[in-house]
């Protein structure tokens, strides 16, 4: 038995190696964002002292801060929408089962397979060409349109999961088929939900490409507006930014992950994220 | 029992007036998917649709894009420059895709078969930081790497030499890549190996000897599946990738995202920059098609 | 818990009614017949199981009662009303799922209470009748847990309350015990056949487990390959069988084939085996002979018995019972279960190459067609 579990522990030296160095190399340019976000003189490779400076002179920038809360409503107004039209859609494909059905459950799925710089141009050429003047509604409606496909990924994992049985117990109960849906179904489903609600929040609060070709001059979503930044020169006020946007991405993440365990079911979206 | 006589009860075997009388309520189904179907149908097919159109159009003199018939854009793209550009683009996202998979198995394995207790967590801190501001990331490494970066001012501090071009390099964009894309791989495999009997591999101890052996005859076929996964779900995005070469690269590193990007944000060509686009997604096609094909016949070998 | 039984005016006006009755149901999937046209007529408060092997047909069956299916043909009545084309919301009948199909967003008493709740049902009348099917289940205790916090022999009840408390004319129980182990599995058979026969609610209970069709049920329908083989009261199903399926699926069955002539039937060369007359053969059939394993003798054989002699090939000490392979023909062996009764010795237990002597009364050989 010892002689086994020996050669089990001994085996991924190497593996164990590269792991420890690749979470090194994952969190480095992240620690670094970070704190010289704090440094209090402009270089950005001596750390001279703490300082918020940096958080100040970000906090005074009214074009940025625009920016940031022009971000938080797209990605929370997108949650939304993409959260609705994603469900019905994995509800309506998970129990009709004729060509036409699977056909458009392939077909939604494709934003997932499209480049993202292929579903900016597109939407763009879209956008202008019926005429609407991009601001941050376009960019708000390509987000959700490229979102859709995530909610409709993870509601249908979940739904697969769940036995139909438990919706013909809901009918067998006397509900109608849109009171099991709404009794039963969509409340079993609400820690998915929830889950694939903060996931597209944080990837279109920092999501760049769709943005940067749907949005308008002004205001611009805040990731367009680092972009331009940077195109500039590097500032240490980008960082404070920066550490600012990983947080706040970072605890909706944790959130997403978190939420659904909370409910008290084991699957939880990072289940279905990993597919596992 | 006269009115009850079930044999006179009977009842035509097709209801009447086609309601659905029974669980199978496809009405309510079809009602759901209606409005998201309109909804993709009008804001993305729609979108594509006018992609491949404008790829044939032209630009006016005042600058305005209009729809035409012409295949001067598509003629345009048969230049060696962009010939040159599409395969360094196809080569970045290959060495991409190849050092992801090769990084994805150590992590994916050592996460998975000894996480122990800690596996959530662990896979949890490999996601977070990947569905964080993709921009911030390769903004943060264009200030580690640039030439009066922290890195740099390291080597000249310890004296290992007189400080190193990273950035403008191959190596920067496709490290970019990388290092944008790589969770793509992690995690399928992470799944395939999450899913995987171990006791296999405890077999294929035995029977082979030696962890590479081992690896090889057991560990990776089964779990193809999620390398084969992982390899799609990076390339695609790697393909079309404009930040990394952006702000790690320069233009003899540019990929032909950038180059897309500029027709239609900078060079104001729209109807070339269509005919780029879809060229670009007929040779992703292309590559797809021929990859599922050949792991497709691979995965049917091996079963 | 006199609150769960059916109230007698609805009893009343349809006495004469079965609680079920099937016309000719068919289903077909494709060009598949999975069940094909079936007659059936289930009593009042009686406790009718369809057993049979897995795939026979019998979930399809009970979906189409319950209305999740459409029947391809025929027709299906509830206490006499024809609901062939009514959806399950509307029917009296209630389902236990073989998966039990829990709400997990609600506790041991919101699903208990669901169906109540749909039917409008006033909240202190709710709570009242909710917590007398826990009781009956004895779950009263767990009424705030969540499912997932729940033994499966807890979700089991939880099941059967749920479905019980909306006191249905009918209870449809599609393999409820499939998914617990063996000892758990005989306490519940126990115990829900207790509490059919205080609810008195008409139980159509679905099983591919013979010995707990027979301990539970009143009547046992022999379903195979979409059709039904037998049915009958368990004692009859087991002890005339009228087909080899319903013998070779129900207990364990010695089944001897061979030609009929004048009384007996020639298994082989020498060996006839004589059956009991009023089968209304002529002679020249194809039959078969079947005898239970413990309706052999091998000792104390009385003259009004059939002999046959033969070989003991092996034998098999179960604690209770004995079992013992004899050949009595080249290709014809038998079963044979002897009882280990208190005055046998080791010693009394026959080894194998033993020759003996089989016999069983005349009465216990059934005919096969
Ligand atoms: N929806 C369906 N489509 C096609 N075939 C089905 C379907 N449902 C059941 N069947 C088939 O009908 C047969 C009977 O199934 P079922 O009633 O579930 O059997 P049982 O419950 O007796 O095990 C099986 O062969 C099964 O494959
Ligand atoms: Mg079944």
């Amino acid at each position: 038995m010892s002689a086994r579990s020996r050669r089990v522990e001994r085996r991924p030296a190497v593996a164990v190696a590269v792991t420890v160095v690749f979470f090194a190399w994952l969190y480095l340019p992240i620690a670094a964002v970070v704190l010289f976000s704090f440094n209090s003189v402009k270089s950005l490779s001596t750390f001279r002292g703490f300082s918020t400076r940096w958080y100040a002179d970000f906090v005074h920038d009214a074009d940025l801060v625009t920016s940031l809360v022009a971000s938080i409503g797209i990605a929370a107004v997108s949650a939304v929408g993409a959260l609705v039209l994603g469900t019905m859609l994995a509800l309506g494909l998970s129990r009709i089962r004729s060509r036409t059905g699977r056909a458009v459950g392939a077909v939604t799925l494709l934003p997932l397979v499209t480049p993202e710089i292929v579903t900016g141009v597109a939407a763009l050429l879209l956008f202008t060409g019926v005429g609407l003047k991009l601001s941050l509604v376009t960019v708000t409606l390509a987000e959700i349109t490229f979102s859709i496909a995530y909610v409709t990924v993870i509601v249908r994992g979940r739904l697969a999961a769940m036995s139909t049985e438990v919706e013909e117990a809901a009918r067998d109960l006397g509900c109608t088929p849109w009171q099991a849906l709404r009794l039963v179904t969509l409340p079993t489903l609400v820690p998915a939900l929830l889950g694939a609600g903060l996931l597209v929040f944080a990837l279109v609060f920092d999501d760049f490409v769709l943005a940067f070709f749907t949005t308008g001059v002004s205001p611009q979503p805040l990731p367009v507006r680092i972009y331009s930044s940077i195109r500039f020169g590097v500032s240490p006020a980008i960082n404070a930014v920066g550490t600012v946007m990983l947080v706040l991405s970072a605890l909706v993440m944790v959130l997403a992950l978190i939420v659904p365990r909370l409910w008290g079911r084991k699957s939880s979206s990072l289940d279905l994220i990993t597919g596992a | 029992m006269t009115a009850l006589d079930p044999t006179t009860a009977q009842l035509p075997a097709q209801p009447k007036g086609g309601t659905p009388r029974s669980g199978q309520h496809t009405r309510l189904w079809a009602a759901l998917l209606a409005l998201p179907t309109g909804w993709m149908v009008a804001f993305f097919l729609s979108s594509m649709v006018i992609v491949v159109l404008l790829s044939f159009g032209r630009t006016q003199a005042d600058g305005q894009p209009v729809f035409s018939t012409r295949l001067d854009n598509y003629a345009q793209l048969w230049d060696p420059l962009y010939l040159r550009l599409f395969l360094r683009s196809v080569s970045y996202a290959v060495a991409t895709t190849a050092i992801c998979a090769v990084l994805a198995y150590p992590v994916a394995y050592v996460v998975a078969l000894h996480g122990g207790r800690r596996k959530n967590l662990l896979i949890a801190a490999i996601v977070v930081p990947f569905f964080a501001s993709y921009l911030i990331r390769m903004y943060a490494w264009s200030a580690l790497l640039s030439d009066d970066g922290l890195v740099n001012s390291l080597i000249v501090r310890l004296h290992l030499g007189g400080g190193v071009q990273f950035l403008n390099t191959p190596y920067a964009v496709i490290g970019g890549l990388v290092y944008g894309y790589v969770v793509f791989m992690i995690l399928p495999v992470y799944a395939a190996l999450e899913r995987m009997d171990t006791s296999l591999i405890e077999a294929g101890k035995d029977l082979y000897h030696g962890p590479w052996r081992t690896f090889w005859s057991v560990t990776l076929p089964a779990t193809r599946a999620g390398l084969f996964g992982g390899v799609l779900l990076v390339f695609l995005p790697a393909l079309g990738d404009f930040v990394s070469a952006q702000l790690l690269g320069g233009p003899k590193t540019f990929m032909i995202g950038n180059l897309i990007q500029q027709q239609f944000l900078e060079g104001q060509n729209w109807p070339l920059g269509s005919a780029m686009t879809v060229a670009m997604m007929i040779g992703l096609t292309v590559i797809m098609v021929g990859y599922l094909r050949a792991t497709a016949t691979r995965s049917r070998e091996a079963s | 818990m006199s609150l769960l039984h059916h109230t007698s005016d609805d009893a009343g006006l349809a006495t004469a009614a079965p609680a079920v009755s099937l016309r000719g149901l068919t289903k077909s999937f494709g060009r598949d017949t999975v069940v094909d046209h079936l007659d059936l007529d289930i009593g009042k408060g009686e406790f009718f199981s369809l057993l049979g092997p897995s795939g026979c047909g019998k979930t399809t069956t009970l979906r189409m009662i319950a209305g999740f299916s459409d029947p391809s043909e025929g027709s299906i009545m509830v206490g006499g009303k024809n609901v062939t084309a009514t959806p399950p919301h509307r029917r009296d009948v209630n389902t236990v799922f073989q998966s039990y199909a829990l709400f997990e967003h609600l506790d041991v008493r919101g699903n208990v209470g669901f169906g109540l709740r749909r039917k409008g049902i006033d909240r202190r009348a709710i709570g009242q009748r909710v917590g007398e099917a826990l009781e009956l289940v004895q779950l009263a205790d767990r009424a705030g847990s969540r499912p997932a916090e729940l033994s499966g022999g807890q979700r089991q009840r939880v099941a059967l309350a749920r479905a019980l408390v909306n006191r249905p004319q009918v209870l449809l129980l599609d393999e409820p015990l499939a998914a617990l182990d063996l000892k758990l599995r005989r306490a519940m058979q126990v115990e829900l056949k207790a509490i059919q026969r205080e609810v008195d609610i008409t139980f159509l209970f679905v099983t591919h487990d013979q010995d707990e069709a027979l301990s539970m049920s009143d009547r046992i329908a022999i379903m195979n390959n979409g059709v039904i083989e037998q049915c009958g009261r368990p004692e009859d199903v087991y002890e005339s069988p009228t087909s080899v399926f319903a013998a070779g699926f129900i207990g364990t069955s010695n089944l001897m084939p061979g030609t009929y002539a004048d009384g007996s039937v020639a298994v082989c060369d020498g060996l006839r085996i004589p059956v009991p007359a009023g089968h209304g053969l002529g002679g020249g059939e194809q039959v078969s002979v079947a005898v239970r394993p413990e309706k052999i003798w091998l000792s104390e054989l009385t003259p009004d018995m059939v002999r046959v002699p033969g070989t003991v090939v092996s034998s098999s000490y179960h604690g209770a019972t004995t079992q013992y392979l004899v050949a009595i023909a080249p290709e014809v062996t038998l079963t044979v279960l002897e009882q280990n009764l208190p005055r046998m010795s080791p010693e009394d237990r026959w080894t194998p190459g033993s020759r003996v002597e089989l016999g069983w009364l005349p009465e216990h050989a059934v005919l096969l067609r």
